[in-house]
């Protein structure tokens, strides 16, 4: 579904990512781990083309993200790319059921009340039905997340990545954002997830990448990352998590 | 001196509200209101324009919106009257009107100012809002129109009230091509009485300083409000407890 073949990334005189060799699956749920600077926010934003590459190529469903392409081809390939930032990006002007509304009615021409009724069980799903007609302010950060991701769903796109979308929240709130996600798990969503919750990493995984200095140095699935990681990076990354 | 004001007001009152209409004519307050809305009412979509043209990527309007952005800023509100006044009617070929020339003047003048208004709002949005529609896949265009300019505009709400008060005081610059209104009513009554010019122009600056107060305090309540509702709702008791 998603695959990077030798991605690499500057900004000016500095590397951002080198050599990207790496792809999720349909299906799959991937989480990127890593320490902060490592790129992993940078990499999941080439994927949609927040983020420009300079050498190497994204594939989405087959085709080349960063391919020259017509504006209007660009934004159709964003439509199907579901993705969630760490911090919300909610329309403020517009309340929770519009900020859902607003894609599926303006760029997939959907009609308004089919994308309303369809918005207000996206709602439903990530259980803030009874807070459709509330703005953005108004909301707690956990709310607002789950709404960015009802937002995202409503575009029905065939993966979802996510950067980093509980590293905003107060403690409490971070595990009614998981579990919203833990349920797009289940669902069969594939998924890519900046995340530094580890735990969501063991039990939702089905495979994990981790990054430092803007190369992916281990792929694995949770059991063998966790237990027995390869690479000194990854261990030391792990064992100053545990005497956190 | 006081009762010789208020009785200059009172043989004078219909004059500076409506100048000699219907004999002439519309003019005083009524002319001086009339030029500043319908100013400021085209000034916006002229300032719209050109600060989207500003903030382009694409040389061809950005530059040319910069260079009259800066052109018009370096001089003085008199001169582009100077240069309508003279210079359109060569270019056209046929007699324009002191109120139609007011209006082009005013509408250029403020739109440019306006349009630096509209720019400063628009950047001052988080680059998470046109990220968040791009990954949406809404186009440049739609994502302007639907996210980023109805929350700027709104944000802009009170700084356009302000610049309606400075398009009101701009308008006496009309006088000097013998736009009939309320500095030209004032400057009339003053001719005719001749030896009252201090309470004449004491009731002239009253009047201005009356509208123009209302407006800006109006200016200032609708900030308060904006303020207010972009705060959200109070900040839950938990979260004061852990500050504390």
């Amino acid at each position: 579904m998603i695959q990077f073949k030798n991605v690499s990334k500057w900004y000016g005189d500095y590397r951002a990512l080198t050599d990207i060799n790496a792809g999720v699956n349909k299906g799959e749920v991937v989480v990127v781990c890593g320490p902060s600077g490592s790129g992993k926010s940078t990499l999941i934003r080439t994927v949609n083309r927040l983020e420009e590459i300079r050498s190497g190529e994204v594939l989405f469903d087959g085709q080349s993200v960063h391919a020259k392409m017509r504006s209007a081809e660009l934004n159709r390939l964003r439509s199907r790319i579901g993705f969630v930032f760490q911090s919300f990006n909610l329309f403020p002007h517009l309340s929770a059921l519009d900020n859902v509304v607003l894609s599926p009615w303006r760029v997939n021409r959907v009609g308004r009340a089919e994308a309303r009724d369809r918005a207000m069980a996206l709602l439903e799903r990530v259980g803030l039905a009874e807070r459709a007609r509330s703005y953005p302010a108004q909301l707690s950060g956990g709310q607002q997340q789950r709404v960015a991701i009802a937002r995202a769903l409503a575009m029905e796109p065939p993966a979802m990545l996510f950067d980093e979308p509980t590293s905003a929240l107060d403690p409490e709130m971070v595990g009614e954002v998981l579990a919203v996600m833990r349920g797009l798990a289940n669902d069969g969503m594939t998924m890519m997830c900046v995340t530094h919750e580890m735990s969501f990493a063991r039990d939702v995984a089905d495979r994990v990448w981790f990054m430092d200095a803007g190369r992916v140095l281990e792929t694995g699935t949770p059991d063998a990352f966790f237990g027995a990681p390869q690479h000194p990076r990854a261990q030391r990354f792990l064992s100053d998590l545990r005497s956190r | 001196m006081l009762f010789n004001t208020i009785e200059i007001v009172r043989d004078n009152w219909l004059l500076l509200l409506i100048g000699q209409y219907p004999n002439g004519p519309l003019g005083g307050i009524a002319a001086t209101l009339i030029l500043s809305v319908l100013g400021i009412v085209l000034a916006f979509p002229l300032a719209v324009l050109v600060a989207l043209a500003r903030l382009s990527r694409w040389r061809m309007l950005r530059l040319p919106a910069t260079a009259l952005v800066y052109i018009v800023r370096g001089v003085p509100l008199l001169m582009i009257i100077f240069w309508v006044y003279f210079l359109f009617p060569l270019l056209i070929g046929a007699n324009v009107p002191g109120f139609a020339t007011m209006l082009c003047t005013l509408v250029l003048y403020e739109g440019t100012f306006l349009s630096e208004v509209v720019r400063a709002g628009i950047e001052a949005l988080p680059g998470g809002q046109m990220d968040a529609a791009r990954a949406l896949g809404h186009s440049y265009p739609r994502a302007m129109r639907f996210v980023i300019l109805p929350q700027a505009l709104y944000n802009m709400l009170p700084s356009m009230l302000s610049q309606w008060v400075s398009t009101i005081k701009d308008t006496t610059l009309g006088y000097v091509i013998n736009v009939p209104e309320l500095t030209f009513a004032a400057n009339q009554i003053n001719n005719r009485l001749l030896t009252k010019p201090f309470e004449v122009f004491l009731i002239l600056a009253l009047t201005y300083y009356v509208v123009c107060f209302s407006l800006t305090q109006l200016a200032t309540f609708l900030e308060r409000g904006i303020t207010t509702r972009r705060a959200g709702p109070p900040m839950p008791a938990q979260a004061l407890v852990v500050a504390q």
